[in-house]
């Protein structure tokens, strides 16, 4: 059971970091709230109080989306159901839908943002392969000793150091995230765990392509996996593999293969290895697909590799 | 092989009906009420199944009333006699045909004074969707006259029953007994798809067909049968309760994992109806039954799709990459050692 | 601590309350605005039992901050219809048989009707994907769905309303699909469970459990908790007035932990406090010191000598032995073409109704202790209490509130002892809410199993002989060990006629979690080895598995393993109808998927890819949903 002496919802970042400035400490902030209450409860934390809350989720300037000069910019309480109903968002991250639906539920995604999941920093965390693999870059502010709020960019490969742990400075708020802006990519996103909705990542893997215009050659690949190791992984060697080359069900199986010795997890890691291989297959064929040219014969270079 | 891979697989099953070997009983009363409704009191309460529903059709169709017009009492020590325990697949059987028993002694009350009354038989009175008549006359009432001819007459309809069902102990030294007087047989088939890349298997078929012995309301039936095939799916698939050293690890429904509504077969089910001799009703019971042949059938499918065959549930994506690996080096040793042969 | 003001309007009604600050959108419904509909099955948001609109999107109740919730417009499940009328999501979901036991219903029919306000004309894959965070343990789902997509075509106007309506009973309400009489109940979120009942005065338990498997308790004192303010008293085993002792078949659990725990989470004091804050904050100054014992986690070390013994009455820790034993089975062995040798695990499973336990225990004006609760077995349970109080049985009273989910887990008295002695105690009513943790960590699961099977035939697929035998863990307490090893046993081999036969099942105590009665009360785990066995035997004499059972059943007047002869058996008749329902291709068992040609009929589903409701271009979603 969380309980806490005060629960505040500032309406500016000033204040929101006024407020964290001078909470007591052991003070938390609070984006959905859909991590936060499971936490302090048995199992977990047990019974936990705070001394106070300070939720963001009614600071203006940590919503809305703005696309410019390749990048996209999305407010710190965008929710995980926005990347599926906001068609501006949808088009220029089209890796996100699909990630989105993998994503806990409706419901939680109406309440959950996407920026608390990258602070939470789980290597099961849902969201962070497609970012890294975006180039996302993590904007957050804090009040220096003067009182001037203070702003830092992050990329996310260096923001997130491992399992729970970012970063993100005491008193420090995460304000938005910006990434490539990926409008004529397909995206793709595959995840396992024990079902198919509301579940963990036992492994999860995302990746965006984009092809030449004939279909017919990889222009650009974008790939990353989670669930692997105490952050996502870039696989940039077999996306260096992968562009300007010819699509062919071989180089994707090639591909497949880049994850092999880069499997950190210490419990379950032959099934990862295997899975991760049939998953990076899985999310370049669909990609291509979902741009549109979907790999001739798809059904049959789609096979288990046991 | 493929990335998906289908396959089917059958399981059958038998199961007894109500309490095992002892002998089971319930009691119930009946009153034909004011306005042709009713009163049934019986130690029982829904968990779930559907019971208050069969109990007030079988009222109804005793009583010669209609469903709603029946009123159930609350399951109270204190108020109500005693019908024992809502488990072992027993209400339907020994709940229901108590309240049979006990409309009927209640009936023939209401219809001796309604016969005396036209002055025919009682065997030839009929009542059925709040109607009561004379068979063979155009002798024809409300059932809401009736009981209150009866009340004027100075009779108040009410009756009790009790049901019993006879099962002996089992022998201590060959286990030799008769557990039960009624025994259900089912069997289902399930068709399954193996992702060979994860190890998951997706149940997208089952066949369920159950003998229910008299089916008081088929979709009540049904809905037994669906949701005892998803807890069967579960056990097979995906729910592991895990204790390191006496604490659990799987503390909550993040961790202990159920089926969700995407997990679940497309179910079809087939009542057969094999009547119980032995009782009014000749209705048995389908509440546990239903789940029994699930998860073999289950393991049984992902044999004939995968080769490889799960002995210890549940069958986890990962036991099943583990067993399909396994699978292929057993293969491969082979190759090698024909090769070597020759 | 600075409460929280709140203004909201909730099924649009203004309100204002002025709350504590961690509290969550569920407690400020259902405590303060006593909308019980809103029902909390978990928690932690991983069941959707609690799901109302906010602002007209559809959130988790139990997730969100009651502070998250100012200013805003909720709908629960009681302000979708007015007092007395149902939506067309609710009068499907009565005409179809959507409820059981109803606890998962008000979250159903909300999720339901986001589902077909997000997309009126969603299909099958979108209404199930729009509904995965709701999870029901009753009904397998399928005529939930089915009510959605009856709903969703209502609402269209491409069937009519008169669907909804009763199926006429033609001759006879026997065999009639009469309209389930407790759904409108349910569906409109009226009923009240245990949990869900308030009584003028009532307290609030809350219980500590052991943190050890196996302990001695040295002592517990419980005086700076019984000062505490807002605390009306704390009990433990010395408040007993009785014989101490429950259990389906043998009494050897105790009301709470006598002297010696025996699991982690056995309950050992409980405190009743004015709120459930003041009760958790109570149980902190209890102060118990415990005596580590060695303990026992397998059932296979359970018998070997030296175990640690964990009921004086059983030094062998053996709950229950059932033998049954039919023919001659070295005979039958030494008759077999072959012997096929497994062995076969089940696992322990939670029952995982979705309401958790409750009750609500008083004395009355005529000093009978009474208990509400949804007690699986409150017959039993009024015996056992009577005498665990000393008092009359007819000053005990119990009553069966609506069982949110039972499965045989709520069989077991496991907490309506303690609600009584703290009613006695304190002489006000007293409540007691288990937390899905609690409910998980106490309660009995299905016993787990390990089988040894031994299996003799003829070529021609005859069963000659059978060996089987299980162990089984029952964990601390006897609870229904004994009748589940007895079912178990006796059910074992399955629908087959089986000549000679050896059939040994047996129970154990370890300290681990107590296992008890879960639907089939252990019929599955001896007939799933069973039917797995069946298969491999008819591979190796490459016999199809409709042949091998039919080779093998029994007919009508066969002997069972017990030795009782049946009257009509119906097995031969559900075989062929399975057969042909399933549109079976005949064959021999092996690995014949790739070559089958019965596969993916229209009477299987298809496989679950996510995405429904963007397969056709994720760039229309908006459009689609708006």
């Amino acid at each position: 059971m969380l309980t806490t002496d005060a629960y505040h919802m500032p309406a500016t970042l000033d204040e929101a970091l006024t407020l964290l400035a001078t909470a007591p400490a052991g003070s938390r902030l609070v984006a959905g709230a859909t991590d936060l209450l499971p936490w302090a409860r048995e199992g977990r934390a047990g019974d936990v109080h705070l001394p106070a809350l300070i939720d963001v989720t009614r600071i203006d300037e940590m919503s809305g989306v703005s696309i410019a000069n390749g990048r996209v910019r999305f407010g710190a309480n965008t929710v995980y159901q926005a990347f599926m109903t906001e068609p501006a968002l949808a088009r220029a991250l089209p890796v996100m839908p699909h990630c989105a639906i993998w994503f806990a539920d409706d419901q939680i995604r109406e309440q959950a943002t996407l920026a608390g999941n990258v602070v939470n920093a789980s290597p099961a965390a849902d969201g962070t392969p497609p970012l890294v693999a975006m180039n996302a870059v993590i904007e957050c502010a804090r009040r220096d000793a003067t009182g001037t709020i203070v702003r830092r960019a992050v990329p996310i490969a260096e923001f997130l150091l491992g399992p729970g742990r970012t970063m993100l400075a005491d008193g420090e708020i995460v304000t938005a995230i910006t990434c490539d802006d990926m409008t004529g990519y397909g995206g793709a996103f595959e995840k396992v765990g024990q079902r198919r909705s509301l579940v963990i990542a036992v492994v999860n893997a995302a990746a965006l392509v984009r092809t030449d215009r004939t279909g017919t050659r990889f222009e650009d690949v974008r790939l990353a996996i989670g669930g692997i190791g105490p952050v996502p992984l870039r696989l940039a060697e077999a996306e260096a593999m992968l562009r300007g080359q010819p699509v062919s069900a071989e180089l994707i199986a090639r591909a497949s293969r880049f994850a092999d010795d880069r499997i950190a997890s210490r419990s379950r890691r032959e099934y990862r290895r295997t899975v991760t291989r049939g998953f990076i297959a899985a999310v370049l064929e669909n990609a291509l697909a979902d741009c549109g040219v979907p790999l001739p014969a798809a059904r049959h270079t789609e096979t288990a590799d046991v | 092989m493929e990335r998906r891979m289908r396959g089917r697989g059958v399981a059958a099953s038998w199961y007894g009906i109500a309490r095992t070997a002892t002998i089971d009983r319930a009691g119930a009363w009946a009153e034909l009420d004011d306005g042709g409704t009713a009163k049934i009191v019986t130690g029982v309460t829904e968990i779930g199944e559907g019971i208050l529903t069969v109990l007030a059709q079988v009222a109804a169709e005793e009583l010669g009333i209609r469903p709603e017009d029946v009123t159930i009492g609350d399951n109270d020590t204190a108020r109500s006699p005693e019908a024992a325990h809502a488990g072992a697949t027993r209400q339907t059987y020994m709940i229901g045909n108590s309240v049979a028993l006990a409309c009927r002694d209640a009936r023939a009350k209401l219809d001796a004074v309604i016969a005396a009354h036209w002055g025919v038989e009682p065997g030839q009175i009929e009542a059925f969707n709040g109607e009561i008549w004379a068979e063979g006359t155009n002798l024809r009432m409300t059932m809401e006259e009736a009981v209150d001819l009866a009340k004027k007459r100075g009779v108040v309809p009410v009756g009790s029953g009790a049901f019993t069902a006879h099962g002996t102990g089992l022998d201590p030294v060959d286990g030799s007994g008769s557990p039960w007087q009624a025994y259900v047989f089912g069997c289902q088939v399930a068709e399954v798809e193996v992702d060979t890349v994860t190890g998951e298997v997706q149940v997208l078929g089952i066949w369920a067909v159950h003998d229910v012995g008299r089916a008081i309301n088929p979709r009540g039936v049904e809905g037994q049968i669906e949701g005892g095939v998803v807890q069967g799916l579960g056990q097979a698939l995906m729910e592991d309760y895990r204790l390191e050293n006496g604490h659990t690890t799987t503390h909550g429904f993040a961790k202990y994992i159920l089926p969700t509504a995407l997990d679940m077969p497309q179910i079809n089910t087939v009542i057969v109806e094999d009547p119980d001799p032995k009782s009014p009703l000749g209705a048995k019971g389908i509440g546990e039954p239903a789940l029994v042949p699930t998860a073999p059938a289950i393991m049984n499918a992902i044999y004939d799709a995968v080769g490889v065959r799960i002995t210890s549930l549940p069958a986890t994506p990962e036991k099943v990459l583990a067993a399909l690996a396994a699978r292929a080096a057993a293969q491969q040793s082979v190759r090698e050692g024909a090769q070597a042969a020759e | 601590m600075s409460d929280l003001a709140l203004e909201m309007t909730v099924n649009g009604r203004r309100v204002k309350r002025t709350v504590p600050p961690h509290q969550r959108l569920i407690d400020v419904l259902r405590d303060d605005l006593n909308l019980t509909g809103t029902k909390e099955g978990c928690g932690a948001g991983e069941c959707g039992t609690c799901s109302v609109f906010v602002d007209g999107k559809l959130v988790k109740s139990c997730l969100m901050p009651a502070a998250k919730a100012n200013g805003a417009r909720i709908e629960t499940i009681e302000g979708l219809a007015a007092p007395g009328d149902l939506t067309p999501v609710q009068k499907a979901f009565h005409k179809t048989g959507a409820s059981q036991c109803g606890y998962c219903i008000p979250g159903m029919v909300m999720a339901a009707t986001a589902a077909l306000r997000a997309n009126p004309e969603a299909d099958l894959e979108e209404i199930k994907e729009r509904m995965g965070g709701n999870i029901c343990r009753c009904t397998g789902y399928t005529k939930i769905i089915e009510a959605v997509e009856l709903a969703r075509d209502v609402i269209a106007g491409r069937i009519s309303a008169d669907a909804f309506a009763e199926d006429a009973a033609v001759g006879s309400f026997i065999g009639s699909n009469v309209r389930r009489l407790d759904a409108p109940s349910k569906v409109a979120g009226r009923l009240r469970y245990a949990g869900d009942m308030v009584m003028p005065g009532m307290l609030h338990m809350q219980v500590l459990r052991s943190p050890h498997a196996h302990a001695r308790i040295v002592s517990i004192d419980t005086s700076a908790a019984e000062v505490l303010e807002g605390v009306a008293c704390v009990i433990t085993a010395a408040d007993v007035p009785g014989k101490d002792g429950f259990g389906v078949f043998v009494h050897d659990q105790p009301v709470m932990a006598r002297g010696k725990v025996r699991y982690v989470g056995e309950a050992v004091a409980a405190v009743a406090a004015e709120d459930v804050l003041t009760a958790r904050r109570a149980l902190a100054q209890i102060r118990v010191v415990y005596e580590e014992l060695p303990a026992l986690f397998d059932a296979g070390e359970a018998r070997k000598p030296g175990a640690p013994v964990l009921h004086d009455y059983a030094p062998d820790n053996v709950v229950k032995h059932i033998p049954i034993r039919k023919g001659d089975v070295d005979r039958g062995f030494a008759e077999a073409d072959i012997i096929i040798e497994q062995t076969y695990q089940t696992q322990q499973v939670e029952h995982a109704y979705l309401e958790p336990e409750a009750g609500l225990a008083y004395v009355d004006h005529d000093d009978v202790v009474t208990v509400i609760s949804p007690s699986q077995n409150i017959t039993h349970h009024r015996h056992m209490l009577a005498k665990i109080i000393d008092r009359p049985i007819n000053k005990v009273r119990f009553i069966m509130s609506p069982v949110g989910g039972g499965f045989g887990g709520k069989e077991d008295m496991i907490y309506q002892g303690m609600l009584a002695l703290a009613a006695m105690k304190s002489g006000r009513p007293v409540r007691l809410v288990f937390t899905r943790e609690e409910s998980i960590i106490v309660t009995a699961k299905r016993h787990p199993a390990d089988i040894t099977y031994r299996m003799g035939l003829k070529k021609d697929g005859r069963i000659t002989a059978i060996s089987f035998s299980l162990l089984s863990d029952g964990g601390a307490y006897g609870l229904s060990t004994e009748g589940v090893m007895r079912k178990s046993a006796i059910l074992s081999l399955g629908p087959y006629d089986i000549p000679n036969l050896t059939i040994d099942t047996v129970g154990v105590y370890t300290n681990n979690t107590p296992s008890g009665a879960f639907r089939t009360f252990g019929a599955m785990q001896s007939q799933f080895a069973t039917e797995c066995h069946l298969d491999i035997a008819a591979e190796r004499l490459g016999l199809d598995a409709f042949e091998i059972r039919r080779i093998n059943m029994m007919r009508d007047g066969a002997s069972t393993h017990t030795q009782q002869v049946l009257g009509s058996v119906s097995i031969g008749r559900v075989l062929d109808v399975a057969e042909q329902a399933s549109r079976w291709e005949h064959g021999p068992v092996g690995m014949r998927g790739p070559q089958r040609s019965d596969l993916g009929g229209d009477d299987t589903r298809a496989p679950c890819t996510l995405g429904a409701r963007f397969r056709d271009g994720v760039g229309k979603t908006r459009q689609e949903v708006a």
